[in-house]
């Protein structure tokens, strides 16, 4: 599944029209020693040339087993690794040209799952957010207002809560100041990896208010991880689907749940619990662990697993190809017409 | 009385598997929490019985009661508890030991609290077997085989030599529940086996458990804070909240017409088929601290519809049909 042509912005096209982020075959390698196998150093694939646009205003969920990249893409996003190869670019401006480091990280936040370690303990949920404004230039009294501000628009009464530590915090409340603290460098993008996953289902309701609350009061922009099926396809509008570091399938929310096209992105869907006690699941859609990217399989990394998997799908890598609905692509040899899978249609279209 | 007695004698009185009557659990200290208050449970043999309940609300604490892991010293159990017509409050010494892993045996979300870090798993399954029914070590091997055949583990005869931290998060679930089920216990306890896996790979091991319960006509009691993992591994659920079953019933019947306020925002935030846009009927504020018996109806000052009584004393189990009781005033 190689980069997705088409899927940037219309060369020329206006600002205005183009995606706010656009990342193009962006692949971070682990090198890790091996010890099982004694032969020096291999390499985990967590990352492996991915492309994707993420629209002003727009939220992009990603799913995908554990393992699959999520959160290494998260963090390329924002900067905490160096990718190997790829390029980022925020509203037309490419990240190592004409945008720093710092310009990428003021512009995209994120919070993370586990609320605590998010937090420094030593720091009052005040300082905590004003911290960050404080260390770009902003003067303490301004931060400190500013703190107070974030806390009530996240629902935390700063009168009750700024001069808290974590631990006096239940974890939906530290959730609520990860998110504060995030909105301190009045970002364009929030990148929320797992955020509400920690969180009882009543509190994570809380939250994912909360968030769409804030989203449209500050015209933000979310990329929102989980491994949620169901949170996801409430709070996303388009949803990306990753598997070993690579993208399946990525489509508006409504086409990808109700069309999937992509087999693991189907298997994803059919893993999810029933709800229905007189339709209980029968049988589970794949077997076994997720593979993990360290020499993941030819072809089609899914081949493995895959109920479809032909000859081709060994042999051969799939591009990332359009579907029906707009903005709709999946990678799988079954899709393209002349691929050589028994189950396309025979020629390519003409 | 031995244990082979007391299950002919139980099956001659059609005893339920487990029963707990008012039971309480209460941990001393300078800081008391009063976990479990006044549950009332009863279970078939072969019958599945979810606990659905989120962080706090007793769910642990009541597994660990029925199999008596709680520390003795700093631990008030009151009310009555008998699994397979014994009872379980009063077991001390060899029936304790009988009891724990014989009678009844626990699976868990993190399967190192169930497998030893230092030895195969050939060799604690085999261990388990020979010291609870006294074969030889080598009987003890092959029924550890069979067993890891049994719950699919591939290439069993290397996996027996295998260390847990060898295997994959899936397979050492798999291993714990061989572990759990080589003595065939008439009760397996639950706690979330399948929170911290994948949805891809908690469906195998929800289907797994399912097949092995019907064919070893075992009872289960799972722990879950998922309503779809309820759904697909229960005959019935209990709702617990703050150390009380506020709603017990039938899956389906809970699912199709929730009557707690509680069970209705869970259901509500499982965002299952919710609308994209439309506001989350969120419950509002978190549990109550347990550091008191609760006066009144506990979910009161969350509760939407809550009046006045509602805080004037606990809300009584309104029964609503067999097997279906609700603790709400205004159900
Ligand atoms: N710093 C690192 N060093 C080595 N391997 C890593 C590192 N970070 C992540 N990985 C590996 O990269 C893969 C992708 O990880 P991650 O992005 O965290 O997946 P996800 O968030 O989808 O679960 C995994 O196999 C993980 O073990
Ligand atoms: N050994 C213990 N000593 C004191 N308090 C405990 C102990 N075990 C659990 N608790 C408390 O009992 C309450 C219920 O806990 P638990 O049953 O573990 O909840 P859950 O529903 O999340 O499984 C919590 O307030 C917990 O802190
Ligand atoms: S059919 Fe082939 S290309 Fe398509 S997902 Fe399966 S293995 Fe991959
Ligand atoms: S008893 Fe009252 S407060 Fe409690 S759940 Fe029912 S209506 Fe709400
Ligand atoms: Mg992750
Ligand atoms: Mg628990």
């Amino acid at each position: 599944m190689s980069a997705a042509q088409g899927m940037s912005a219309a060369p020329g096209g206006s600002l205005a029209a183009g995606p706010l982020l656009s990342v193009h075959g962006l692949t971070k390698h682990f090198p890790i020693r091996s010890g099982l196998l004694g032969r020096g150093s291999v390499v985990v694939r967590a990352v492996d040339g991915i492309s994707f646009d993420v629209t002003e205003g727009e939220t992009l969920g990603i799913v995908g087993e554990s393992g699959c990249g999520k959160s290494t893409t998260a963090r390329l996003l924002v900067d905490l690794i160096t990718p190997d190869s790829g390029e980022i670019r925020l509203a037309n401006r490419r990240l190592g040209a004409d945008m720093t480091v710092r310009d990428l990280r003021r512009d995209v936040q994120m919070v993370f799952q586990d609320s605590y370690a998010s937090l420094n303990p030593r720091l009052t949920m005040e300082d905590a957010i004003a911290f960050g404004p404080m260390i770009n230039g902003m003067a303490e009294r301004q931060a400190t207002n500013l703190a107070h501000d974030l806390l009530s628009r996240v629902g935390l009464e700063p009168r009750r809560f700024a001069g808290r530590y974590p631990h006096e915090l239940s974890g939906g409340q530290r959730q609520r100041v990860n998110i504060a603290r995030a909105l301190a460098f009045s970002p364009k993008v929030v990148i929320l990896d797992e955020a509400v996953s920690a969180l009882d289902k009543s509190v994570e309701a809380q939250v994912l208010n909360l968030l769409s609350d804030l989203k449209s009061e500050l015209g933000l922009t979310y990329i929102f991880i989980s491994h949620d099926l169901n949170v996801v396809r409430y709070m996303s509008d388009r949803v990306m689907v990753m598997y070993l570091g690579e993208v399946a399938e990525i489509g508006p929310v409504d086409s990808l749940y109700s069309n999937p096209a992509h087999p693991y992105t189907r298997a994803l869907l059919a893993a999810m619990p029933s709800m229905d006690p007189d339709r209980r699941t029968e049988e589970a859609p794949l077997s076994g662990d997720p593979p993990n990217p360290i020499n993941p399989p030819s072809g089609c990394r899914f081949h493995t697993r895959c109920a479809h998997a032909a000859p081709v799908c060994s042999s051969a890598i799939p591009n990332l190809s359009r579907l029906r609905a707009e903005r709709h692509l999946a990678g799988c040899h079954m899709l393209v017409p002349g691929s050589g899978h028994p189950e396309a249609a025979a020629e390519a279209r003409p | 009385m031995s244990t082979a007695m007391s299950t002919m004698m139980s099956t001659a009185m059609s005893e339920p598997l487990v029963d707990m009557r008012d039971v309480t659990v209460r941990f001393g200290g300078a800081r008391p929490v009063h976990a479990v208050n006044g549950i009332d449970l009863r279970l078939n043999a072969g019958e599945t019985l979810s606990i659905l309940g989120e962080s706090g609300s007793g769910k642990s604490v009541t597994l660990k009661t029925l199999l008596r892991i709680l520390p003795e010293q700093r631990t008030a159990i009151g009310g009555t508890i008998r699994i397979a017509g014994v009872d379980v409050t009063a077991l001390s010494g060899r029936a304790l030991a009988d009891h724990r892993g014989g009678v009844v045996s626990m699976i868990f979300q993190d399967p190192m609290l169930a497998l030893d870090p230092v030895y195969t798993i050939g060799e604690q399954i085999a261990e388990t077997v020979v010291r609870h029914e006294g074969v030889s070590r080598a009987e003890g091997m092959a029924r550890a085989l069979e067993m890891l055949t049994r719950v699919r583990i591939p290439s069993p005869e290397r996996r027996l030599k295998s260390y847990p931290h060898e295997m994959s998060g899936g397979m050492r679930q798999r291993a714990m529940i061989a572990l759990a089920l080589v003595c065939r216990p008439k009760l397996l306890l639950a706690d979330e086996p399948t929170t911290a896996l994948d949805a891809t790979v908690q469906i195998q091991i929800l289907l797994l458990l399912r097949e092995l319960q019907r064919e070893f006509g075992m009872g289960m009691i799972f722990v879950t804070h998922d309503i779809g993992v309820a759904v697909e591994i229960s005959d019935r659920v209990a709702v617990m909240y703050a150390g009380q079953f506020v709603e017990t019933g039938a899956v389906r019947d809970i699912i199709r017409d929730p009557k707690h306020p509680y069970t209705r925002g869970l259901l509500a935030a499982n965002l299952h088929g919710a609308h994209k846009g439309a506001r989350l009927d969120a419950i509002p504020g978190a549990p109550p601290a347990l550091d008191a018996l609760p006066d009144g109806c506990p979910f009161a000052p969350r509760c939407p519809i809550a009046e006045a009584q509602c805080s004037e004393g606990l809300p009584p189990a309104r029964v609503f049909g067999p097997q279906r009781q609700v603790r709400c005033l205004k159900a």
